[in-house]
């Protein structure tokens, strides 16, 4: 059995770990992770809206077109798009991804073009209508 | 109800009734209720024996990281408190010395021998592991609970697998772990209703999130909008619902199974719609279950 301490200690733990947890979810941000709130899915889409998806593109040096996944550069997509911002405002960050690119990937062409491209899917009634577009967010190209 | 039951008078009846729901209504008892400490050791076994599986082949984009440049580094809160070191190639050697760590830790366990220091030094590594995953830009949601766990296991002290006691500790650390899971579904729908508004359920998300990351299973399910408007409801009507009777009714074996086996099944539907799972969650859920009959002479008496 646990001493009458052990009990308080492992109480104020919980009231403590509640309190934490309940305060990122009403007030919290994905900053104070272990403890900010669990967003994932809690935004609204419209039903008549448009849905965004984005991809990383890249030109290797031998002129190929690829897609390029969360392994071949080490940023997974929601985090190119969680980072979006930053890369329009800075198309040379997107230079670093090749880097990366080189590091995890050196057997393979050297990337001389990155891309962030969105996808737009329009809904009615939250039905694809089949209409889409697609814009370039931001590009960079090797010097 | 037996014959004796129903000959007793209706205010004994109702005193007995009382004093059966009066332990759902105690935090004190409910959260230090003992379990069998068998369970804590099977679960400490499983917890870390997931880690390598999970840093190893599961989640290695968390190692990609260390090739990403300095400059994309967003470091949460926790990172730039403590402060810890921006990621590079080090990360390749905390990779290492975590799985080290988890498999020494896994031993430890199944021997019952210096369980604390294994356990926490794991958690700390672990948690460092969590902060070079999600400070690039995005912050995943299914983790809290086996957090949890890898903090709260080591507490209960020595747990033998055979062991046939039952410990407040060990009821404590479940207790944890238990409130960790339904707060992750509970508290997801707190979260839809804060950066959703109350009309997240007639919204569109789930065509949303089939049209990004689809499987030849949720493909049709774009021409069948009202099965993801349902859908939406039932998400909502399970994470407010019926995860919290996980809390009520977690120590009785059939139900728990029923609960259990319910939302494992929801992961791996989910996982068969759009490709996400929440692995270390699913981890954490099994603590739920009467993991002390994997072991033959634990069996309680």
């Amino acid at each position: 059995m646990l001493t009458a301490a052990g009990r308080r200690g492992r109480a104020l733990v919980t009231l403590v770990v509640a309190a934490l947890v309940l305060w990122g979810t009403f007030l919290g941000e994905d900053d104070d992770f272990p403890f900010g709130p669990f967003k994932m899915y809690a935004g609204r889409e419209d039903p008549d809206g448009l849905v965004l998806s984005t991809r990383v593109e890249a030109v290797d040096s031998g002129g190929r077109l690829r897609v390029v996944d969360e392994t071949s550069t080490g940023l997974r997509r929601a985090e190119i798009e969680g980072q979006a911002q930053r890369l329009r405002a800075s198309p040379e960050l997107l230079g670093l991804l090749a880097a990366a690119h080189a590091a995890l990937r050196p057997d393979e062409p050297p990337l001389v073009e990155v891309r962030v491209v969105e996808r737009t899917y329009r809904l009615r009634d939250s039905r694809p209508t089949g209409e889409q577009s697609e814009i370039v967010l931001v590009s960079w190209r090797a010097p | 109800m037996t014959a004796e039951a129903a000959a007793e008078p209706a205010p004994v009846r109702q005193r007995a009734a009382a004093s059966a729901l009066r332990p759902r209504v105690q935090p004190g008892r409910w959260l230090f209720s003992p379990v069998p400490l068998a369970r804590i050791a099977v679960l400490r076994v499983v917890v870390y024996l997931f880690v390598p599986v999970d840093v190893l082949l599961t989640t290695t984009w968390v190692r990609a990281h260390a090739q990403v440049p300095g400059e994309l580094y967003a470091p949460l809160r926790l990172g730039r408190v403590l402060p810890l070191p921006t990621p590079g190639p080090w990360v390749e050697a905390l990779q290492v010395v975590l799985v080290a760590a988890a498999l020494v830790a896994a031993l430890a366990a199944a021997r019952s021998r210096l369980t604390r220091v294994t356990g926490w030094l794991v958690a700390v590594l672990y948690l460092e592991w969590m902060v070079v995953a999600m400070s690039y830009g995005k912050v995943d949601h299914d983790r809290f609970a086996f957090l949890v766990a890898l903090f709260v296991l080591p507490s209960v002290g020595c747990a033998a697998l055979r062991s046939r006691e039952r410990t407040e500790a060990a009821g404590w650390a479940l207790s944890m772990i238990a409130l960790a899971v339904v707060a992750t579904y509970t508290l997801a729908a707190v979260a839809k209703i804060r950066y959703g508004g109350w009309g997240w359920v007639d919204g569109s998300t789930l065509t949303w999130a089939v049209l990004r990351r689809n499987t030849p299973l949720s493909e049709p399910l774009l021409d069948m909008p009202a099965v993801l408007h349902a859908a939406q409801y039932a998400l909502v009507l399970m994470e407010l619902a019926i995860a919290p009777l996980l809390l009520v009714r977690w120590r009785e074996p059939r139900i728990t199974w029923g609960l259990a086996g319910f939302f494992l099944g929801f992961h791996l539907m989910t996982f068969s719609m759009v490709t996400i799972i929440f692995l270390p969650h699913c981890i954490a859920l099994l603590s739920l279950l009467p993991l002390e009959k994997l072991v033959p002479s634990a069996a309680p008496p």
